[in-house]
């Protein structure tokens, strides 16, 4: 008998084209906070997804409280008293929280001692209470759509919670809140800690590790590199398993020269499908050599500030100068020609033509002018050279060079495609609205260095960002935005990563 | 007046049942245009089931009425297994799938009701009769100024509707099922996520749609046509479908949708009759069901909101 809870040993799980997990060991002793760190794409979701009953492993065997055991489903790990917060909510949002939680496991009771029916009102109260001893009010009859992020994710955990688990799986819970809500959710997970129950703890965030995990596995692209004691290792050495190589957490830029004036907004409202106005009455310039950062929780309309200047959404209300000209109303094109370069979100569903090569994609933004087209006609020996400079300049791996499908690429350096493709443009304002989604940590160092020296070759940079890091790392000057409403414009050094947080709830006020 | 609310009940309740089986389906997440293949095809099997019997016992085909209400649900039923094979198993496009359900349902019975009767009973015919079913009248109550009327002439299939319907809306608001049901047309992921099966779930939810709607075809076909044939796919289906958008994918609203739509016909009914227009025109006034539809489609399609992840197809492995 050993002294772990749980055991995962030799576990290998393929993909099709990937080993997920690589002959992975771990041990997890009952009643601590274990996390598991690593880039994205390590294999950290895939590992825990075997504990929750979402894969079986194609290697290896699971023990639980020193059984040999099969999760099948995750009925099946649940009966194991295991429970799984997910990275993406799984929640209905038509529904309340007691219909989110109970969901697969209602309670039933007879009416007239025939027609069974799910009974509400007792699973309501069971929640409250529920709710109460661990420290996560809510209110079980609020439906889901009017709540905040946090609050979901408060809806996650009693989920797991009213299933009784006592082994709870986070997946990279801090992703999607503000630092006051990281702090108070570290809170939770410590009290359930003490309360005696066992926490996996999934992140790419060494600060947290550091506040509250007492031990820590590190697995870099499927495979186990160590499993470290979180008290006597230094973030840095952490940070430097992770990534494989040495790392610059901070970039360093020299200080920012800014010139003349390149982007003016003014007044700007914007309304969504609904005729809901999701952004009102913004006004912020940006200058030559400055990079402006809108932070902001997500959905506050930082998006849809983007969106407009890029011609992407409609106006409905205000005015967009570049360069000193008015293009309020002008098409995405006459806007591209008149020097915006836009990176946007969804890089799949518009940044890229996934079934196009990568010299094609390239040379979306200029294929019907010369030298690419003549009249009308395309050139493709000039989309291949094009191409071909543009994969050596931005270092754009792939696996059949400039004939690669797109699709099959990895998520960095589609990425990368992009941002070259738009870098090409020479444009006077570029528009970056989350970079770094879904990147792995050394791409992101990558893309930080590639806008920073856009920026010094005096370009006007927009970063739309929900990473509070990123912002405070790369940005010169921060408007904050809660509500559709910039709340606070400064410039990055005389603002705390704190004082964002706060503007960025809604809380600070002048 | 009284013939407006008789006429109009008898059309706009195995409308509503055919509809309810529609809300059922696409609750659930699946898209159903194949309700009109769905209540052909079970009328189809009803009505054949009691001709034979018919033409075997040597019954008056009126009382087997009950025998091809129960077929009729077992025909839909058994049809609807193709759309939701070509759906959940074979994640086929679920548009494509109803519209070729449609046009199989059509084409199969069609012939299939012209050979049966050349070669079980040697007639050429390309339908079967059946009649109409027997009314009642509750005597105290059809007295009534008005609201007598609903009393009045009922047929016998518009009760069962109704404690269908009763049921149809306990089950889908008030189980266990029902909750698994509307969550898998919301967000599957989370019905996964909670040990749920979301196929079969979505399976049972269409296989339901096609026992309504046989059930609503048969009642089509024992009352207005008094007959199978391929007149029974006049639209009704498509008709329930644009009924239950309206009644915003909710049972209650949807029965209001339905009688404005049965009401609508008997009276553009009434008002050709009263003013004795010729048959040309009289079928003017019967598209007056379609026109309302086009007109509430433009006050309704905006606030209404569908099943969030309708006509999506589930993938467990996809993320
Ligand atoms: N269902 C899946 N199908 C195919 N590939 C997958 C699937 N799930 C994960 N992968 C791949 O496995 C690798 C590990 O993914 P994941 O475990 O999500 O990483 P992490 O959680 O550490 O970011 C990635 O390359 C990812 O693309
Ligand atoms: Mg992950």
């Amino acid at each position: 008998m050993s002294d772990y809870i749980v055991e995962m040993k030799h576990i290998t799980k393929r993909f099709p084209g990937i080993v997920a997990n690589d002959n992975v060991s771990i041990g997890i002793k009952k009643g601590e906070i274990f996390a598991l760190l690593g880039e994205n794409g390590a294999g950290k979701s895939t590992l825990m997804s075997m504990l929750g009953g979402m894969y079986e492993p194609d290697e290896g065997d699971i023990y639980i409280r020193g059984e040999k055991v099969q999760i099948s489903s995750p009925n099946h790990a649940a009966k194991l008293n295991i429970g799984m917060v997910h990275q993406h909510f799984k929640l209905v949002s038509d529904y309340t929280i007691t219909e989110n939680i109970i969901l697969g496991v209602e309670p039933v009771k007879k009416l007239a001692g025939i027609f069974p029916y799910v009974d509400i009102r007792s699973a309501n109260r069971k929640i409250e209470e529920l709710s109460k001893s661990f420290g996560l009010e809510v209110d079980p009859t609020k439906k889901i759509s009017d709540l905040t992020v946090s609050m979901q994710q408060r809806v996650e955990i009693l989920k797991v919670l009213y299933r009784e688990a006592d082994i709870l799986i986070f997946d990279e819970p801090t992703a999607v809140l503000t630092p006051q809500e990281i702090d108070f959710l570290l809170g939770i997970i410590e009290g359930l800690r003490n309360g005696g129950k066992t926490i996996i703890l999934i992140t790419h965030k060494l600060e947290e590790i550091k506040k509250v995990a007492d031990r820590c596995a590190v697995l870099n692209k499927g495979k186990l590199i160590d499993v470290l004691d979180v008290k006597e290792t230094s973030t840095r050495k952490m940070a430097q398993l992770m990534v494989g190589r040495e790392v610059n957490l901070k970039s360093d830029k020299n200080p920012a020269a800014f010139k003349e004036e390149v982007l003016k907004v003014e007044h700007l409202n914007v309304k969504n499908e609904d005729g809901f106005e999701v952004v009102k009455d913004v006004s912020f310039t940006i200058k030559s050599g400055e990079i402006f950062a809108i932070a902001g929780v997500a959905d506050n309309g930082q998006v849809e500030i983007a969106d407009a200047i890029a011609g992407l959404t409609k106006v409905s209300g205000g005015e967009i100068l570049l360069n000193g000209k008015d293009i309020t109303n002008e098409s995405i094109r006459k806007r591209t020609e008149a020097g915006i370069s836009y990176i946007p979100e969804d890089r799949q569903s518009f940044g890229l033509v996934l079934d196009f090569d990568l010299s094609t994609n390239l040379a979306l933004k200029q294929y019907y002018r010369e030298p690419f087209a003549k009249k009308g006609i395309l050139n493709k020996e000039e989309f291949e050279q094009f191409g071909s400079s543009l994969i050596d300049k931005y270092d754009i791996r792939s696996g059949q060079g400039i004939k690669t499908q797109v699709r099959s690429m990895s998520g960095g350096n589609q990425q990368k495609t992009i941002i070259g493709r738009e870098i090409e443009l020479q444009s006077s304002l570029m528009i970056f609205v989350q970079p770094t989604r879904g990147v792995d940590i050394g791409a992101i160092e990558n893309i930080h260095k590639m806008m920073i020296k856009e920026r010094d070759q005096g370009r006007a940079i927009l970063l739309v960002s929900l990473e509070l890091d990123e912002i405070m790392n790369v940005a010169d000057t921060i408007g904050v935005i809660y509500n559709g409403q910039l709340q606070k414009i400064a410039s990055s050094e005389s603002l705390t990563t704190n004082e964002v947080g706060e503007y960025m709830m809604g809380a600070k006020h002048e | 007046m009284d013939t407006i609310i008789i006429d109009g009940l008898s059309f706009a309740l195995p409308l509503f049942i055919i509809a309810i089986g529609g809300i059922y389906s696409e609750k659930s997440g699946i898209t159903n245009l194949a309700l009109e293949g769905f209540q052909g095809f079970g009328a189809f099997i009803g009505a054949l089931s009691a001709v034979l019997m018919a033409n075997a016992s040597g019954t008056d085909i009126q009382n087997l009425f009950y025998v091809a209400l129960l077929f009729s649900m077992i025909g839909g039923m058994g049809f609807s297994i193709i759309h939701a094979v070509l759906c959940i198993k074979f994640k086929a496009d679920q548009v494509i799938s109803g519209v070729v359900i449609n046009i199989l349902a059509l084409a199969l019975t069609t012939f299939l009701t012209a050979q049966i009767n050349s070669f079980v009973f040697g007639t050429a015919s390309d339908k079967f009769q059946l009649g109409v079913s027997d009314r009642f009248t509750i005597e105290g109550l059809a007295n009534i100024p008005v609201i007598g009327a609903v009393f009045t002439n009922v047929y016998p299939f518009e009760v069962i509707i109704i404690v269908i319907a009763l049921f149809a809306w306990y089950l889908l608001y008030k189980t266990k099922f029902g909750m698994r049901l509307r969550a898998s047309g919301e967000n599957p992921h989370s019905v996964d996520a909670a040990g749920v099966d979301v196929a079969k779930t979505r399976f049972s939810a269409v296989l339901i749609s096609g026992l309504l709607s046989g059930l609503g075809g048969m009642c089509f076909a024992y009352s207005i046509s008094a007959n199978f044939s391929s007149n029974i796919y006049m639209g009704y289906g498509f008709l329930a479908i644009a009924a239950l958008i309206f009644g915003n994918w909710r049972i209650l609203p949807t029965l209001a949708a339905c009688l404005l739509f049965g009401f609508a016909k008997s009276g553009g009914a009434f008002i050709a009759q009263s003013m004795a227009l010729p048959s040309s025109f009289t079928d003017l006034f019967m598209i007056l069901p379609y026109v309302l539809t086009l007109l509430l489609l433009i006050f309704f399609s905006k606030s209404n909101r569908a099943p969030r992840a309708l006509g999506e197809i589930y993938d467990k492995g996809k993320r």
